[in-house]
């Protein structure tokens, strides 16, 4: 059976209004639930399509910045009394800088603020990393107006040459790997660099050519071959967002 | 249909021209074939009958191309979207759309065609390229033919009166090409659209041409009959070759023909075996219960193979079928692999730097994804250096492959057999202990596939070397390899001697066997050999 995909604001909005309760509730066992929530459906609903990872790349970058910031919310910043867990060296600045800190005492407050802090925010990227792995960027910007679509078209261009450009490079490292070459290193970019960009500068010339040839930008109006509607099934996910946002 | 009155073309920093004076008329319903070696100016003619030269590339165009009546000068190519499609060498660069419904549609979007239309017309394209299941998939999954038949139906939504192609088998495997040239045998006699192709694998479109228009680089161009044309040209399928070498009075363009041409020939002479070349014993891949998965899809299923010294092994296949992800392991550039893979006693895995240099040479796909210097000549310095050999070996390696290539040249200037035979000289200079080339002969044309093929012969006897090629060219395959491997799902369905492997499968069969059919000859040579031998 086809599968009807939701019109691809649904999940937009659903991840507004999860993304709100979120903020508004701002506790970490909650941003933990709704975060837990989220990748359910994800591993649940997504296509095998290239935006269909994304979800894991904001999960990747969540974690990041949670430890990023939770490392320099333990390191530098006011420290908040309490249990100490243990003792950095303290850089010693000069008396004009008063109230701030580099090291010192951890203690078991500033550890869990600095993280509960992180939590929150990372739970929203990762809310929104699901609506965009959830919806094809490409149905997203049939949905907008017409003078942002015709912009949208390029956008949807750069997206779709990304992935491309992704195993273009994988297969240039490999193959000079092969004739082995060093990979790693600074010199080895300028390596990968010089192949790629012939090839994306052909790539590009190739599909301008073509956009050209099939009569891109010959009329003012463009006509829609399947025009997106809204069915139960978005009023349902959408609704469920809000009730959450309600009770938050 | 179209007309080319007194067409010239140059382009800037060029002192030959492109074309030179060239008067030619299509008529409706004529396919016309575009031959000439590469760099030899097929692409542009092509581009040319919808304007994208000059409008596109720049260059000087003397002379006047109407096209329905319309002159290329005075319009733009987007305003002939409507009359012609035009497809290129790689249909994945013109893709703009994510699905191949999508795609279908997005000409008929630019010109703002109504709903309805739009409808009826996708389906009748799905319908007419039998692209019916792939509709809501993503054009990045598809296979080479796939997105080969969605870039000919995206052009045949717009109902074109001429639908213009550059090279649009040369990726595929032979079964897939026959499928996507029948169909355009089809859109010829059923719809009468006109089609202009262009094409270096002769032996696969010459029985389709109605004319042929043959290029030979410095500004001349000879249009006739493919019977007319077929009589001299240097360019020419190996059935041809055969004819000629027989001495017969036609050019023999289709199996057909030159079986009844032959008849007297097969029939006299007694079926014997050629004798293959007897191979050594020294083992030097040796490949067992190899698996390469991606994710869920199996591309190798336990796959175990030894290859022996001075044996030049073909690996054949449909597209998809494993031939790349076997020669990756075997390069030992696969992580995700089970088995082993060992080249001389060295798991392939495992070697880095100067060491692999010395033990595989590998030449990928796209050649130039080994080049990255600015100039033929710091590639080949580049080259000198990390096999600490005396300046000057790389480039003298590459003037005996390919005589004649400047110093001075950026290799992406090169043409794909320089580009090819600069790659292949950068790899030799490490005097590797075995060759693996992947799908080389892709954009070559017969004289380079001729010095490739000679260079291969001679690195495989007198280095005593072992040389792998993964390719779809049967042609090729016939003249080369001592040994086929073939593989289908990731499976090694036949591994034998390349004439019992070729001569058991009709469609992998090359021209001069089909024509000479029960007698196993593979090549032209074969064929005059056993005729030798009969008449002292």
């Amino acid at each position: 059976m086809k599968k009807i995909p939701l019109h691809p604001l649904t999940w937009w909005m659903w991840s507004c209004a999860v993304a709100i309760s979120v903020a508004r509730v701002d506790r970490p066992l909650f941003a933990g639930i709704a975060v837990g929530v989220v990748g359910l459906i994800v591993v649940a609903q997504r296509d095998d399509a290239p935006w269909g990872k994304s979800f894991n790349w904001t999960l990747k970058i969540a974690l990041w910045i949670l430890m990023v910031r939770t490392f320099i919310g333990v390191v530098i910043g006011v420290p908040i009394p309490g249990t100490t867990l243990f003792t950095l060296p303290r850089v010693p600045l000069p008396d004009w800088m008063p109230g701030i800190r580099i090291g010192g005492a951890v203690t078991l407050e500033r550890l869990s603020s600095a993280l509960s802090e992180g939590v929150t925010i990372c739970a929203i990227i990762v809310i929104f990393g699901a609506a965009a792995s959830l919806t094809s960027p490409h149905r997203l910007l049939r949905v907008l107006p017409i003078y942002v679509y015709e912009f949208g078209v390029t956008v949807v261009i750069a997206t779709s040459v990304l992935p491309q450009l992704v195993t273009s490079v994988t297969r240039i490292r490999q193959a000079q790997r092969l004739r082995g070459q060093d990979t790693r290193g600074f010199a080895s970019y300028r390596r990968v660099a010089i192949p790629l960009l012939e090839e994306s500068l052909a790539r590009s010339l190739d599909l301008a050519a073509s956009m050209d040839s099939r009569g891109y930008g010959v009329s003012r109006r463009r006509s829609r071959y399947r025009p997106i509607s809204w069915r139960i099934g978005d009023s349902a996910v959408v609704l469920s967002g809000l009730i959450v946002m309600g009770l938050s | 249909m179209i007309k080319f009155s007194n067409v010239s073309l140059i382009y800037p920093h060029s002192t030959t021209s492109v074309l030179e004076n060239l008067n030619l008329e299509i008529a409706e319903g004529e396919l016309v074939l575009v031959i000439g070696p590469t760099g030899s100016g097929k692409s542009s003619l092509l581009r040319l009958i919808n304007g994208l030269v000059p409008h596109h590339t720049g260059g000087i165009l003397a002379g006047d191309i109407t096209v329905g009546g319309l002159s290329t000068r005075e319009v733009k190519p987007g305003a002939l979207a409507h009359l012609i499609g035009i497809v290129g060498q790689n249909p994945i660069n013109g893709f703009v759309a994510d699905t191949v419904e999508e795609e279908l549609a997005f000409a008929m979007e630019a010109l703002n065609l109504p709903n309805e239309t739009m409808r009826k017309r996708v389906e009748e394209s799905l319908d007419l390229m039998s692209l019916v299941p792939l509709r809501s998939r993503s054009i990045a999954t598809l296979s080479g033919g796939e997105q080969q038949r969605v870039a000919i139906a995206s052009a045949l939504v717009m109902h074109p009166k001429v639908l213009v192609l550059d090279e649009p088998t040369s990726a595929l495997d032979p079964i897939a090409a026959e499928e996507v040239l029948s169909i355009l045998h089809r859109l010829v006699h059923d719809l009468s659209i006109t089609i202009v192709i262009a094409e270096h694998k002769l032996e696969r479109v010459i029985d389709f041409a109605d004319r042929i228009v043959h290029i030979t680089g410095d500004g001349v161009t000879t249009v006739g009959t493919a019977q007319e044309i077929m009589k001299s040209s240097p360019i020419a399928p190996p059935i041809v070759h055969l004819a000629r070498a027989l001495g017969l009075k036609d050019a023999g363009l289709s199996v057909r023909d030159m079986r009844r041409a032959t008849q007297a020939l097969r029939e006299s002479t007694p079926i014997s075996k050629p004798n293959t070349a007897s191979v050594s014993a020294v083992p030097v891949i040796e490949i067992a219960k190899l698996t390469v998965a991606y994710g869920t899809k199996i591309a190798l299923d336990s796959v175990t193979t030894t290859v022996f010294d001075n044996e030049l092994v073909a690996v054949m296949g449909r597209n998809g079928s494993g031939k790349s992800s076997l020669l990756r392991s075997i390069a030992g550039v696969n992580e995700m692999q089970t088995g082993t893979v060992r080249v001389h006693s060295l798991l392939s895995k495992d070697l880095h730097s100067k060491l692999r240099r010395q033990t595989i040479g590998y030449i990928p796909q796209e050649p130039s994804d080994l080049l990255y210097a600015q100039s033929v000549e710091k590639e080949c310095e580049q080259a000198d250096k990390d096999n600490q050999i005396p300046p000057g070996t790389t480039y003298s390696v590459l003037a005996q492959l390919v005589p004649g290539i400047s110093l001075h040249t950026h290799p992406r200037d090169l043409s794909e057999g320089q580009r090819l035979g600069l790659a292949l000289s950068v790899v030799l200079s490490a005097n590797p202990k075995v060759l693996i080339l992947d799908e080389p002969t892709r954009g070559l044309d017969y004289e380079a596939k001729k010095s490739l093929t000679r260079i291969l012969l001679e690195f495989a006897s007198i280095f005593n070397r072992a040389v792998v090629i993964a390719t779809h060219d049967v042609e090729l395959v016939a003249e080369l390899a001592s040994r086929t491997i073939f593989l289908a799902d990731g499976d090694i369905v036949a591994d034998g001697p390349t004439i019992d492997v070729l001569l058991s499968s009709p469609a992998f069969a090359p021209q001069v066997a089909k024509v000479m059919s029960p007698q196993p000859w593979l090549r032209v040579r074969d064929v005059i050999a056993a005729i030798e031998s009969k008449s002292p």
